[in-house]
């Protein structure tokens, strides 16, 4: 009781006693998640606004005589004539290790039924990127145990690669497996008392989808026990403009917290090109010009300095690091349009996913030609350069040799040979979703296929092979991939006795194929 | 066909003919209506309509608007007068309202500057930090 009499007392002294001057105004017009509010002298930019009921808004458009304000909760509650004050606070939401294995609103606030959000520091949502001078280069890998990304498109910590393609060929799919990939690791490194492994914490922003999608991609990482080192931002098609225009600025504000304190985060952006729509309809109902397909004018910074606050910090300033997955959506392989040619020059790189080749099997159906990433080679282990500089070329000429392939009986033995090697290579990039492959596996198996080995094995049994291989190591010598990723390099000695187990694996695979076939 | 933005444009153009030496003339107000009346231009409801925004905005930014739970004494209204005047100038009209929902205080206007001491703001402003809906007056929250 004598507790609670000294609260109640505190609290009672902590209301303001003198009377203080507060700037309102009042609601002139209200529809369509946007308020005109008359007054508000004083309003600033993005400021939050209090327009009662619980309700609070920022302030987007100042004019001559009125404020433009999204609404940021149920607007149907507000009036004409309702008073409007201004806070003086930005708009800020909850970061924090609190969040991992949550499911929040653009707000932070929970949406899954699991209580309060365990969080003592808010970000603002709106945030300065870090400046030229606190960043640090990228050179650390990001596993995202997809052997055509992790071996010839590797992404690295602190940056932005943009996977681009048409509906359903695979893009939601790769961030995935990349959320489950870094999970895996985390828990094997924690298991293991690794002290000098960092941890990647993952944040999966979905703007615009369908919930099922949403509740599907939750129970996918609650299965896979990915959950725990993910934070999901959800703001799906049946929440406002305004929620999907804030939703990613949200998520990298939870990114950055893990920055800032010197850890290592990734963030999904899915999808962009839903952002830019909830953008445009937010824009056109504040009546704000519109240029090229009705986007406002301003539809490229929206995504710059989105995407400028993924970075890698130096160490004096944490040597954490934000890396960035955006996903554009293309309409009919449409990569020359205008958001995903604003993001394409944002992003250090692109993942382009092709429609034929998904349809044809080849998933991830990633267009390796088309596909870049401009950190390149600094974000990979030696390991995985030694063996993947070959790979890349052998692709490479065999796309150049692909439509001789109609011609094979009339070929020399040099382009046939190479038509046969590219067919064996493409077949081991295929990967089954959601089953991403360790570092020390997939250098394992590339160099199975550049070393030759595969080159008299028919091409459908190349995958099964690749099974029997994973099975053969584990089960006789597991040690040999902890060595990989111990040493990072392939010296003589280790690339000789992967060899020697490629070379067992392929005898006892082909001797009991000729068993089975006796 | 007159857009909004030209009919914005234009109410705009007409207010800023009626202010002398940054001071609304009531005088030419009433001509401008008088001859937009007598013309009516295409599109002059609407240019009326932001004229008089236009003019009622001005109007509440030279207008303290003086709430209080009782009618307020002669000398105090008129320290309110004078402290209104020190604080945005000469040409300030005071108007007083007497409105027992405020329970006591005073409330102060003008533009969208408010001076709100009254004791329903305070108690208003507790709710809000217990968490208790003022409007529906719901039970706190634990």
């Amino acid at each position: 009781m004598a507790d609670l009499l000294k609260e109640l007392e505190a609290e009672i002294t902590g209301v303001r006693a003198t009377t203080a001057r507060q700037n309102v105004g009042t609601i002139r017009e209200i529809g369509d998640g946007v308020a005109r509010v008359e007054g508000l002298t004083d309003a600033m930019l993005n400021e939050m606004l209090d327009l009662g009921h619980g309700i609070t808004g920022l302030a987007l458009n100042l004019e001559e005589t009125e404020v433009g304000v999204i609404i940021l909760g149920d607007y149907t509650e507000l009036e004409e004539g309702d008073e409007v004050r201004t806070t003086g606070k930005l708009l800020q939401v909850p970061v924090g290790m609190g969040l991992l294995g949550r499911v929040v609103n653009t707000l932070g606030q929970p949406v899954d039924g699991k209580g309060p959000v365990e969080s003592d520091v808010a970000y603002p949502v709106e945030k300065l990127a870090p400046g030229v001078i606190r960043r640090r280069s990228v050179s650390q890998p990001v596993q995202t145990g997809i052997m055509a990304i992790d071996a010839m498109i590797p992404i690295g910590r602190g940056q932005r690669e943009l996977i681009i393609g048409d509906r359903s060929t695979g893009k939601t799919t790769i961030c995935i497996d990349t959320i489950i990939s870094q999970a895996r690791l985390n828990r094997a490194a924690k298991a293991a008392g690794d002290q000098d492994y960092r941890p990647l914490y993952s944040i999966y922003v979905a703007i615009g989808q369908k919930q099922s999608s949403i509740a599907r991609t939750i129970s996918v990482l609650e299965e896979a026990g990915a959950l725990p080192y993910t934070i999901i931002v959800a703001s799906p098609a049946a929440d406002s403009a305004t929620s999907q225009y804030l939703a990613p600025f949200a998520g990298a504000a939870m990114g950055e917290w893990f920055m800032d304190n010197g850890m290592d985060a990734l963030i999904i952006f899915d999808d962009l090109s839903k952002h830019a729509v909830a953008y445009r309809q937010v824009s056109l109902v504040l009546k704000r010009p519109s240029g090229r397909e009705a986007y406002p004018g301003d539809v490229f910074y929206l995504h710059s300095r989105l995407l400028e606050r993924a970075a890698r910090v130096g160490e004096k300033y944490g040597n954490g690091s934000l890396t960035g997955l955006p996903i554009i959506e293309t309409q009919a392989g449409d990569v020359s349009a205008y958001i995903p040619t604003n993001v394409i020059s944002i992003t250090d790189g692109q993942i382009y996913l092709e429609t034929d080749l998904f349809n044809q099997g080849v998933r991830p159906a990633v267009n390796v030609g088309l596909s870049v990433s401009r950190v390149g080679g600094s974000a990979q282990i030696k390991a995985m350069r030694q063996v993947a500089g070959s790979l890349k070329l052998e692709l490479a000429q065999y796309r150049e040799l692909q439509a001789f392939a109609q011609f094979g009986s009339d070929l020399d033995k040099a382009t046939q040979a190479q038509l046969n090697r590219g067919q064996r290579l493409v077949e081991l990039l295929k990967q089954n979703q959601f089953s991403p492959l360790p570092f020390s596996k997939q250098i394992l198996i590339i160099m199975a296929g550049t070393g030759g080995f595969l080159d008299d094995m028919p091409v459908a049994q190349v995958r099964e092979f690749e099974a029997e291989l994973f099975k053969y190591v584990d089960s006789t010598n597991p040690g040999i991939l902890r060595a990989i990723m111990e040493k990072k390099i392939l010296d003589d000695q280790l690339k000789g006795q992967l060899q020697g187990i490629i070379k067992e694996a392929k005898q006892q695979f082909v001797a009991a194929r000729e068993a089975v076939a006796k | 066909m007159k857009t909004g933005k030209q009919i914005r444009r234009e109410a705009k153009e007409l207010f800023r003919m009626c202010l002398v030496d940054g001071v609304l003339d009531e005088t030419r107000v009433r001509q401008v209506v008088e001859r937009i009346l007598a013309s009516r231009p295409r599109g002059y409801l609407p240019l009326l309509k932001c004229f008089q925004r236009w003019v009622k905005l001005e109007y509440a930014r030279h207008t303290a608007e003086v709430e209080s739970a009782v009618p307020l004494p002669f000398d105090l209204a008129a320290r309110v007068r004078e402290g209104v005047e020190k604080a945005y100038g000469p040409g300030m009209t005071t108007e007083f309202v007497a409105n027992p929902e405020l329970i006591g205080g005073m409330r102060i206007q003008v533009g969208s500057d408010v001076y709100d001491g009254t004791i329903r703001s305070g108690l208003a402003e507790l709710a809000r930090i217990w968490g208790v809906s003022s409007r529906n007056g719901g039970n706190a929250q634990a």
